[in-house]
């Protein structure tokens, strides 16, 4: 075995992080690590790459008892780890941020240059190795955190998390620079959320449940709804069909839709009561379309109609007072403001709801909370910063924020990023009370089972315009055809 | 809580100490004295306090100071009156705040930039206007302020308490405030969330702008006269009242009472300082040092506190 852990312990203060951590992982192995949040899986692989000290249990690399006192030793052992959240320097080039602390004193441009290309073309990532990183979306630093990792030969190589925000073609990259590490003969551990993509990548499987293994097995000797049951500690039904509803009144119409350098000529309907998903790869123009149709960055040519009158959303007080909400795709960035207790994120948007003559009403807004903690059953207390919640909980909250607006058109702009399959589902189910209650909805995903299972309708983007419009029943192949530039391969 | 309650019992120890240590301490003038000498800073640094909350910093307070004190007591001088005189310096104050908030929004660059520039260009419209000379002509009332007591208490304290309770009731209270903390915990969520984040925030300037013109206003009181070179460096005794308070720089923190001790605790090391006969050089040794642990402390508080797996 190359890295054998058994009953990790750590706690951070009086709350437990890891009660018994057990994992191994051999030589040319894929090993997924599966959990709900807070299951300790990032605890886990922080301990295993030098960033955590454990409090107790065996640490076996190689067979010999170590203890990596920092990420630099571990470094030097072969491993690597790929963040969730890039940790990159945004102010520097890919090609500086890949080769940082490579080297001597002298840094030549040239060669550092040289070297970054020939990495990201072994990756195959649409990366130039000079763009400055803070230009980049959260999938082109995903991409430049894996390139990092690579660059040094690694033996074990822990993936937090890598596809989480990358579109189906780059996702095939990942799992192609998986194998390629596998055949070299070092060991991969590879957290994932997406039950769709385990079988694609992985040998075996270990399961974390509150802190504990609860289960490892040959990937090919379980079945989904059983790692499902050993995450959730119960069984879960995943795949309840929607009641789609039909002949809505028209809640939204855009006609040619334009901005440049990010979308062209987008037309559509969005009816009262329906859940309409919008496909397309990383920088087709989806989150583009979204702030555009928030006011965020204005379309410069094209109508918008909001319940069938024309308006100008420049603002998004503007959009807001129209009618719509969006939930935006960064939840730390955009979405809220995570210094903030839950209470003042949740009634941000409708503060005028609960305020007069500018004086916020302590009791009206105190009810609302206490309301929207239970309708959504967010596991929070209305006065703990936001930044202490899980992700499934923090988007809650983010969705939260907007059901008091009185948005009739909700766009959801990667709804389940990053969150596990318990959040999911609720999530699934707070966008199906949505559309039930006559608010119609715009859901934009790159997890392709997800649109299926969720939409009536799907719209697909490449390239900044609208490639098609699928009616259910569709298929993941259908969408991609649509999806993918014409001549490119499909992966 | 107990780390939150660090300034205040820091400057109870403080003032328990002062007390024993020199017997002058403990009594009505000297504390007078102390209260008369902070207040200034202290309505300074009330504005202030809005605007680091926005995650914003105003470094053209002490010259704003010296510009609206020296206009207020300019007009005085011409005979206008002191209702009109304390008017203008009032508005002078509001001016120069709403200046350096319609800068920073519309031009979008940083509010350190912006007001190291406006720091520079007030106090250099105070200097041209007045020829670099003190305008003395006030009229005697105007003088009198500073020294009046209400009730046995210096006015000044009474203003200053008036500022702190409302600076307070619209920062926990109003939608305006509210909006302040979640532009500085998140300019972006704060704009997505459908916040006016540039009307808001310019709006957070003036009014530390007017702040600060009372603030200018008393200490011409105090000067009995409008001088152009006065407040030199308030701006960072402000801005270090608010940090030992609790305010962060980084935005989204920071509270009318956490600012209010660390102006105290700022005064009463400078005057517990004067009365131990402590050399003055020394003194800016001793508050520097305050500074620096405060802030570490509260940085620790902060650290320890987001721990979570």
């Amino acid at each position: 075995m190359l890295l054998e852990l058994r009953g990790i312990q750590k706690a951070f203060g009086g709350v437990t992080a890891l009660r018994r951590g057990d994992l191994a992982v051999g030589a040319s192995e894929v090993h997924l690590l599966l959990g709900e949040n807070g299951a300790g899986k990032s605890t886990l692989m922080r301990i295993t790459a030098g960033m955590l000290n454990r409090d107790g249990g065996e640490f076996l690399w190689q067979g010999r008892p170590t203890r990596f006192l920092s990420p630099a030793y571990a470094a030097a052992e072969g491993i690597a780890m790929v963040h969730q959240e890039p940790l990159l320097f945004p102010h520097l080039s890919i090609a500086e941020n890949l080769l940082l602390g490579q080297g001597g004193v002298w840094v030549s441009r040239g060669k550092m240059l040289r070297e970054a290309t020939r990495l990201i073309e072994e990756m195959q990532f649409p990366l130039q190795a000079e763009w400055l990183v803070s230009k980049l979306s959260p999938a082109g630093k995903q991409m430049v955190e894996i390139c990092r990792a690579a660059r040094a030969e690694a033996r074990l190589l822990i993936f937090d998390e890598p596809t989480s925000s990358l579109s189906v073609s780059e996702t095939e990259a990942v799992f192609r620079t998986v194998r390629r590490f596998r055949e070299r003969g070092a060991g991969i551990i590879y957290i994932t959320h997406r039950m769709d993509e385990l079988r694609a990548v992985g040998d075996r499987v270990t399961i974390l449940r509150d802190g504990e293994t609860v289960h490892t097995a040959l990937l090919n000797e379980i079945t989904t709804p059983e790692m499902i049951r050993h995450m959730a500690g119960r069984a879960l039904d995943t795949d309840h069909g929607r009641q789609a509803i039909v002949g809505g009144a028209e809640a939204l119409r855009v006609d040619g839709l334009s901005r440049s350098g990010a979308f062209a000529g987008i037309s559509f309907q969005l009816h009262a009561g329906e859940i309409v998903g919008l496909a397309g790869l990383a920088g087709a123009g989806r989150t583009e379309l979204c702030e555009a149709l928030f006011g965020l960055k204005p379309a410069e040519r094209g109508e918008i109609r909001v319940g069938g009158q024309l308006v100008e959303l420049g603002s998004p007080r503007e959009a807001i007072r129209a009618g719509l909400a969006l939930i935006p795709e960064d939840r730390g960035q955009q979405g809220l403001a995570t210094a903030l207790p839950v209470e003042q994120n949740l009634t941000l948007p409708t503060l005028n709801k609960v305020s007069r003559f500018g004086f916020i009403s302590r009791g009206r807004e105190a009810a609302r909370t206490t309301e929207s903690i239970a309708r959504l059953n967010i596991r929070a207390t209305a006065g703990q910063l936001v930044s202490r919640l899980s992700g499934g909980n923090q988007q809650k909250v983010a969705i939260s924020k907007w059901l008091l607006s009185g948005a009739r058109v909700f766009l959801f702009d990667e709804p389940t990023r990053g969150i596990d399959i318990g959040a999911k589902l609720e999530v699934f189910q707070i966008l199906e009370e949505l559309a039930q209650q006559g608010a119609a909805i715009l859901m934009v995903s790159s997890e392709l089972p997800e649109l299926l299972q969720m939409a009536d309708r799907i719209l697909v983007m490449r390239e900044g315009r609208i490639s098609a419009e699928l009616t259910s029943p569709t298929t993941q192949e259908e969408i991609l055809r649509y999806a993918t530039p014409a001549g490119a391969a499909v992966a | 809580m107990i780390q939150r309650l660090l300034p205040f019992t820091t400057l109870i120890v403080l003032f328990v100490g002062l007390s024993l240590a020199s017997p002058g301490f403990f009594s009505g003038t000297n504390l007078a004295a102390v209260a008369r000498q902070t207040a200034v800073i202290n309505v300074m640094a009330l504005g202030m306090t809005l605007v680091i909350i926005t995650g914003g910093i105003d470094l053209s307070v002490g010259s704003t100071l010296a510009l609206s004190g020296l206009l207020g007591a300019m007009m005085m001088e011409r005979g206008a009156g002191m209702p009109m005189g304390l008017l203008a310096g009032l508005a002078i104050g509001g001016l120069c705040g709403l200046i350096n908030g319609l800068a920073i929004t519309s031009l979008d660059v940083n509010p350190f930039i912006i007001t190291l520039g406006t720091m520079s260009i007030y106090r250099g419209v105070a200097l041209v206007i007045s020829g670099g000379v003190p305008v003395t002509g006030v009229p005697e009332s105007f003088a009198q302020l500073a020294q009046a007591r209400v009730l046995g208490i210096p006015l000044a304290l009474w203003i200053l308490a008036g500022c702190a309770v409302a600076v307070h009731v619209f920062l926990v209270r109003t939608r305006a405030g509210r909006y302040a903390f979640a532009i500085g915990s998140n300019r972006e969520a704060a704009r997505y969330s459908g916040v006016a984040v540039k009307f808001h925030l310019t709006a957070i300037y003036a009014i530390a702008g007017l702040l600060t013109g009372l603030a200018g206003m008393l200490h011409a009181s105090r000067l009995r006269a409008g001088q152009p070179t006065e407040g030199q460096g308030y701006e960072l005794s402000a801005i270090a009242a608010v940090v030992i308070g609790g305010g962060s720089l980084r935005g989204g923190e920071g509270s009318v009472a956490g600012t209010l001790i660390g102006a105290f605790i700022m005064g009463l090391l400078a005057n517990g300082s004067d009365l131990l006969g402590v050399n003055p050089y020394w003194q800016q040794v001793i508050i520097g040092s305050a500074i620096i642990v405060a802030v570490t402390f509260d940085e620790f508080r902060r650290r320890r506190g987001s721990h979570a797996g």
